[in-house]
């Protein structure tokens, strides 16, 4: 097929009546397809030195000759692995065997596919289709399928080493419901009633996790990289800038003060929310949930805001975007919140006492 | 001039990959492509929708569909998965407790028929943060070992956000699709 193109584009070169424009494209892509058929001469040599028997030849005959010596051979070990005195243990490698020469086969048929004719490749194609539902077939049959499922693990709680003078220190608990003990991150889990306090001293430490806290309330300064928050309820959050995301799931009557590059809001209901953020924030399955610009304060706080690219009040904490509400005039599941209801200013930089001002 | 033109077109589409990105939201799929194409990345709202990015990737021209991944628009992913030479899966791998759903999200994928035949790259994200969990260990709760056989499927660790690891993932997938794909006419 290539020498064909190869002597059709060549008559177009001999018409005199070509302007020279024309004439140097032609002997550009006459010189481009010459040297693409070089390198595959080239090629083509190279891997005739380097394998004997199952080099391509360029030839439809040896091409269809290993072809279907592969795929006698394929077929037979199929055979061999359905015999039902085929010895177990061996089972599993034997297809894994099969399904490896299968694919080797499928790539000599790639190689080999720009010289033969289109009915080869379409029958070598459709043959290969059929060993591989063979296979699969013999593989359903042959092997039990692995069931995937989740076993309980014993919950681990560890204390924090690096203890800060905080109300109550961070738990590291390992995840409950994989197969695969995984670890979790840092972060707050499973209070009531109770103020939680952590900073983050370092460059850009990590993520943290808020999850199960119950009328509780939460002061993380200091920059972090990634915050995400589930199952609160009636807490009041209040947070330094955060580099990456910030992702919220179920949350009710809480009030969260947050600065993030992204934020997510899912399942909330009756809160409140102070943003500084860079992108649109995204509510879904909200309703009821209020913004407000950004109003926290600690020491330090212009330094870390500046350190996360924050310091810049965007506007972006009233361009919400509800992925339940798509259409252009408002959401009723979001609103913002009426000035005279806001809080002006939220301090947390003394550990002890909170103040607020109204 | 007809001849030509007509073995041009063909050439440039025979260089055309069609690549599938999704995953969960916030996992990183904007950013990724934003990354790898050298765009400025600090800014990046959540996707309501999809981004098309057509970008030059060694002689390959990759069309990227970047489909959001919330859940209200998880559903519309379906439409997009006709012609997909490759799919990657974007894993949030400091998302411990979502790795569930991933997981659950993504076999509801490689069920499906029209994807059966695409490379699937899986690309563990974030792996700069701090507490990151590690490809394998994503690779284990995902159970990538019990895949169908006859999938390609590699799991690469990166960072959207420093760019480590893209290049090796966007590697893999581009090679493995240009040795899949037949020149039949």
């Amino acid at each position: 097929m290539e020498e064909e193109q190869y002597q059709t584009k060549q008559t177009p070169i001999t018409n005199e009546t070509l302007d020279s424009i024309t004439q140097s494209k032609h002997e550009a892509m006459l010189s481009r397809l010459s040297n693409l058929h070089q390198s595959r001469l080239l090629q083509q040599s190279l891997t005739r030195n380097s394998s004997d028997s199952n080099s391509s030849f360029e030839s439809t005959k040896s091409f269809l000759t290993n072809f279907s010596e592969s795929k006698t051979s394929i077929e037979s070990q199929l055979h061999l692995c359905r015999n039902p005195d085929s010895s177990k243990p061996t089972l599993k490698s034997d297809l894994n065997n099969i399904s490896t020469s299968i694919t080797d086969l499928e790539r000599f048929v790639a190689e080999n596919s720009y010289f033969l004719p289109s009915y080869e490749v379409r029958a070598s194609l459709k043959t290969i289709s059929d060993l591989k539902e063979t296979l699969e077939i013999a593989n359903s049959e042959l092997l039990p399928k692995k069931k995937f499922s989740f076993k309980n693990k014993s919950v681990v709680k560890k204390e924090m080493s690096n203890a800060e003078p905080v109300v109550r220190v961070c738990d590291s608990v390992v995840a409950e419901k994989h197969s695969v003990q995984v670890r979790d991150s840092l972060g707050f889990r499973n209070e009531e009633g109770v103020v939680l306090v952590k900073h983050f001293g370092g460059a850009k430490e990590g993520d943290f996790t808020l999850s199960d806290l119950n009328g509780c309330e939460v002061r993380i300064t200091g920059c972090f990289r990634a915050l995400y928050i589930h199952r609160l309820k009636d807490c009041r959050v209040f947070v330094g800038p955060v580099l990456g995301s910030i992702l919220i799931e179920e949350v009710e009557g809480c009030l969260f003060v947050l600065a993030s590059h992204q934020i997510r809001i899912h399942h909330a209901k009756g809160t409140d929310f102070y943003l500084r953020v860079r992108s649109r924030p995204i509510v879904e399955d909200c309703n009821g949930v209020r913004f407000a610009p950004y109003v926290l304060d600690y020491e330090g706080i212009e330094r870390d805001l500046k350190e996360s690219s924050l310091d810049e009040e965007t506007g972006n904490w009233e361009n919400v975007d509800d992925f339940k509400w798509l259409r252009a005039v408002q959401s009723p599941n979001w609103s913002i919140l009426p000035e005279e209801e806001r809080v002006s200013g939220v301090n947390i930089s003394s550990s002890e006492a909170l103040s607020i001002d109204c | 001039m007809g001849l030509l033109s007509i073995i041009r077109k063909i050439k440039k589409k025979e260089k055309e990959m069609r690549i599938l990105m999704v995953g969960l939201d916030n996992s990183g799929k904007t950013t990724i492509v934003l990354r790898i194409n050298g765009e400025d990345t600090s800014v990046i709202s959540p996707t309501l929708g999809f981004n098309i990015k057509t970008i030059s990737y060694q002689k390959y021209t990759l069309n990227i569909w970047d489909v959001g991944g919330q859940r209200t628009i998880r559903s519309y992913w379906r439409n997009y998965f006709e012609q997909t030479d490759g799919l990657i899966w974007v894993v949030d791998s400091s998302d411990v407790r979502r790795l569930d759903d991933c997981k659950m999200e993504l076999d509801n994928l490689l069920k499906e028929e029209r994807l059966s035949g695409a490379s699937l790259l899986i690309l563990a994200n974030k792996q700069d943060i701090q507490g990151a969990l590690t490809p394998k260990e994503i690779a284990e709760v995902l159970n990538l070992d019990s895949m169908d056989r006859t999938r390609h499927w590699k799991i690469v660790g990166c960072s959207a956000y420093t760019g480590d690891g893209l290049l090796d993932g966007f590697d893999w997938l581009v090679q493995d699709i240009a040795s899949r794909i037949y020149v039949l006419d």
